[in-house]
């Protein structure tokens, strides 16, 4: 974007209109859990087609918090990254209380498999979002069960979301591969919807350093039910 | 909890270890502030479910500040973002200013996407936590315990620094630290400043230092370069605070330190760069504005002045922070431009404006006025806001802060007023006899006025007067006449009332006075007095805490309950 006076009023207005998506978001995704979370599928017609509303909403919720951070300027840090130490029960808490009631919705079985003890460096609103991102996503390719677990491996804090569906289609892998690659800027966001997830899922990773390394990112078919994986690497 | 396959409803907080001090959330008070209807019902359901019964709500910043002058909340939601008037920021450092809300009530501030003063680090007043939207009931319980937690482990500190006893706040760090894994950068970030705060910056390099042997912390990165630019050790404060920006260029605290390291190197066209930049990104801090303001009109960039300037005033409006020195500075800047006229509305309106907080605001107006008609050229009405300032310093013993008696002497001499200046600037000397370098300016201004030989007889007699005065106390104190060492402090404090050396000697002489002769409430009360007068001075200094701690521990422990009340 160039930094003439009118990049700079539509950055304004796009903040604004933004800041009002939002507050609409969070009433949208606030009803509509609070109306599951008091419906059930035997009680409710309609339960199915809420479920899928809530999950549509959170779809909406993620792409936006990513623009966000994201648009600004792609590629350096316009995002004020803040990292703080954090024990991972408070990370899976926050994760799990936001994808609750889409699972239960939906008939999707969380395992957690992690440390809650075990204290880590990060910035925890953007960790929180790319692990429900991801979960997310995996609700789309499941059969009936997603699996986070997390742990450290070789001074690594290695964050897994598993799913026991067939499989993440190979144009996934395939644009998972583009978009975290070492350079920056090969993601296509017209050919693949999953482009800005994932790009905002790396960047997030790349963000991350310590003594020398930075995160990583990565996407495979495979872990403990064979279904698709969602790996975050954090140093 | 690595049992595989744990069924999705389980209760929310399965995760949490050691969850049994469990916080009970429906008996507390809570405030709800946002613009957004929709949003305050959300936020009211999602507090009903935890059991809350007693929940307020504002749908502005000044509706918010009636509900907190009336009713102690325990925990304060509030949104960045609350339209016109106040933001939430102004709201919650206008509830900490003055007094509206407790050191235990837990403020979340609330806003649509990460905001840069979330990682401004030390900026004065900080939520408790910051949560960004769509804001589900989890995130909201979870968050709320979290800060709930650390404002127990935090309550006793808290407690200390309420009533300024660092050094004891310190050790209560200590103390926890060894237990508290989770909190144990909190802590050490909290024991560092405390150590500042004593005046002991060794000691908080040291712990600084500890942390950065951990992990990458620009918040301790930028506690080490502070020091360094404390210790008068510019360039490579300069250096670190650029480290930090290039770390992070949202740590905003460290543009405005790096801008005061090329102020102490005398490099003002960089500074006043450097504080345009943190402007650019945080826009909304008055104190920031004015210095910019300040800066520029130094440097002699009147049109940047003039935007900070009214820029300060613009944020000032709302907040608590707003600063009379924003009008004086911008009237300066219509002097230069040739416009007088408005130069004096402003200064009205500033007189109007702070007449209740600011005792020296008619005094400070008038210099302003002087300066512009000076500058602008106009000697004759020069001269006569001179006669005016030398009257009013007549009429009053008490005395603007040191910088403002510098301007104010400068001006004097130049516009020709002789015998005021002089007064004023022996009063400067009496109370810093032992400043070289406040010294050295006075003697600049003397030589300016083409008065070096008086300036300098006058300094000399000033600073021997000071010094004796001193002595006198300290050699009764150390033989032993403590009653009459005490009497004479109390004197001499008297007749210099600001003098830091002579007020820290003058609390010293009583700490001993009470660990010889027994606990004197009266006495007590007087030390504490003189130290929190010494510490409005100059605040962090060593002396200060160590005193601060003896007469803490003095206290016969009955009383202890009392001491905040005297602090």
């Amino acid at each position: 974007m160039d930094d003439t006076p009118n990049a700079h009023e539509l950055f304004l207005f796009l903040a604004s209109t933004a800041h009002d998506m939002k507050n609409s978001i969070s009433v949208l995704s606030g009803t509509l859990e609070r109306l599951l979370v008091d419906a059930s599928p035997r009680t409710e017609s309609a339960y199915p087609q809420m479920a899928h509303m809530l999950y549509q909403t959170k779809r909406l919720n993620d792409n936006l918090m990513q623009l966000l951070a994201l648009y600004k300027q792609v590629g350096t840090p316009a995002y004020p990254f803040d990292v703080q130490p954090l024990e991972l029960s408070h990370l899976v808490d926050q994760v799990v209380s936001m994808e609750r009631v889409l699972l239960q919705s939906r008939g999707i079985h969380l395992e957690l498999d992690c440390d809650p003890r075990l204290i880590w460096h990060f910035d925890e609103d953007l960790v929180v979002g790319v692990l429900s991102h991801a979960i997310n996503n995996a609700v789309h390719y499941t059969c009936d069960r997603v699996r986070l677990a997390i742990r450290e491996q070789d001074g690594w804090l290695e964050l897994r979301v598993e799913d026991n569906g067939p499989g993440y289609p190979p144009a996934l892998l395939k644009a998972g591969e583009i978009a975290t690659r070492e350079t920056a800027g090969g993601v296509s966001f017209l050919t693949n919807s999953a482009g800005l997830g994932l790009y905002f899922s790396s960047e997030v990773a790349k963000m991350h350093r310590h003594r020398g390394r930075h995160g990583t990112l990565r996407l495979e078919n495979g872990g403990r039910y064979g279904g698709g994986c969602f790996i975050l690497r954090l140093p | 909890m690595n049992a595989a396959a744990q069924p999705v409803a389980t209760p929310l907080l399965s995760v949490t270890p050691g969850s049994i001090d469990q916080v009970d959330w429906a008996d507390k008070h809570y405030l709800v502030v946002d613009d957004f209807v929709g949003v305050r019902q959300l936020l009211r359901e999602s507090l009903r479910s935890l059991g809350a019964k007693n929940i307020d709500q504002a749908s502005s910043g000044g509706e918010a500040m009636g509900l907190l002058a009336r009713t102690r909340y325990d925990v304060v939601l509030c949104d960045y973002n609350l339209g016109d008037g106040k933001n939430g920021q102004q709201v919650l450092e206008e509830a900490r200013v003055r007094n509206l809300v407790n050191p235990s009530t837990a403020w979340l501030m609330v806003s649509a996407e990460k905001s840069v003063e979330s990682v401004m680090g030390a900026a004065e007043h900080q939520p408790d936590a910051y949560l960004i939207k769509p804001i589900t009931e989890g995130v909201l319980l979870s968050r709320l315990n979290r800060v709930w937690r650390k404002k127990q482990v935090f309550r006793m500190i808290d407690q200390a620094c309420a009533e300024k006893d660092y050094l004891r706040a310190a050790r209560l760090c200590d103390d926890q630290i060894a237990v508290d894994k989770v909190h144990e950068l909190d802590l050490l970030r909290m024991k560092a400043r405390l150590m500042e705060r004593s005046g002991q910056p060794t000691r908080a390099r040291e712990v600084y230092e500890r942390v950065l042997e951990q992990r990458e912390y620009q918040w301790a990165r930028a506690g080490l370069a502070k020091i360094r630019l404390a210790n008068g050790e510019f360039e490579q404060a300069r250096q670190a605070f650029q480290g930090v920006i290039a770390e992070n260029r949202y740590y905003i605290d460290a543009y405005d330190q790096l801008a005061l390291s090329y102020q102490h190197m005398g490099k003002l066209e960089e500074a006043c760069a450097i504080l345009e930049r943190a402007a650019k990104l945080s826009p909304n801090s008055v104190t920031r504005q004015r210095n910019l303001g300040n800066l520029a009109l130094k440097l002699g960039n009147m049109q940047m002045a003039e935007k900070a300037f009214r820029k300060c005033i613009a944020i000032g409006e709302y907040s608590i922070m707003k600063t009379p020195d924003a009008y004086l500075g911008l009237a300066r800047v219509c002097g230069q431009k040739n416009d007088p006229k408005e130069a004096l509305q402003l200064l009205l309106l500033a007189q109007r404006e702070f007449v209740h907080e600011h005792a020296d605001i008619q005094l400070r107006a008038k210099i302003t006025e002087g300066l512009v008609y000076h500058e602008s050229g106009d000697y004759r009405r020069a001269r006569k806001a001179g006669d005016d300032l030398d009257a009013m310093l007549k009429a009053s013993p008490a005395r603007p802060d040191i910088p403002t008696c510098l301007e104010l002497a400068t001006l004097l001499f130049a516009v020709g007023v002789k015998e005021g200046p002089v007064e004023l600037l022996r009063y400067v000397i009496r109370n810093n006899h032992d400043n070289p370098l406040l010294l050295d300016e006075v003697q600049k201004i003397f030589d300016k006025a083409r008065m070096q030989e008086e300036g300098l007889a006058m300094i000399r007699a000033s600073k021997k007067e000071a010094a004796d005065l001193m002595n006198q106390g300290v050699l009764l104190w150390k033989t032993g006449k403590l009653g009459e060492a005490v009497a004479w402090m109390r004197n001499a404090r008297k007749a210099v009332p600001n003098n830091q050396r002579i007020l820290f000697n003058a609390a010293q002489v009583m700490v001993s006075c009470l660990q010889q002769q027994g606990y004197d409430a009266a006495l007590a009360a007087e030390a504490y007095e003189i130290l929190h007068h010494v510490d409005h001075l100059l605040p962090g200094q060593q002396r200060f805490a160590q005193l601060m701690e003896q007469l803490a521990q003095l206290q016969p422990a009955v009383e202890k309950g009392g001491l905040a009340a005297v602090a």
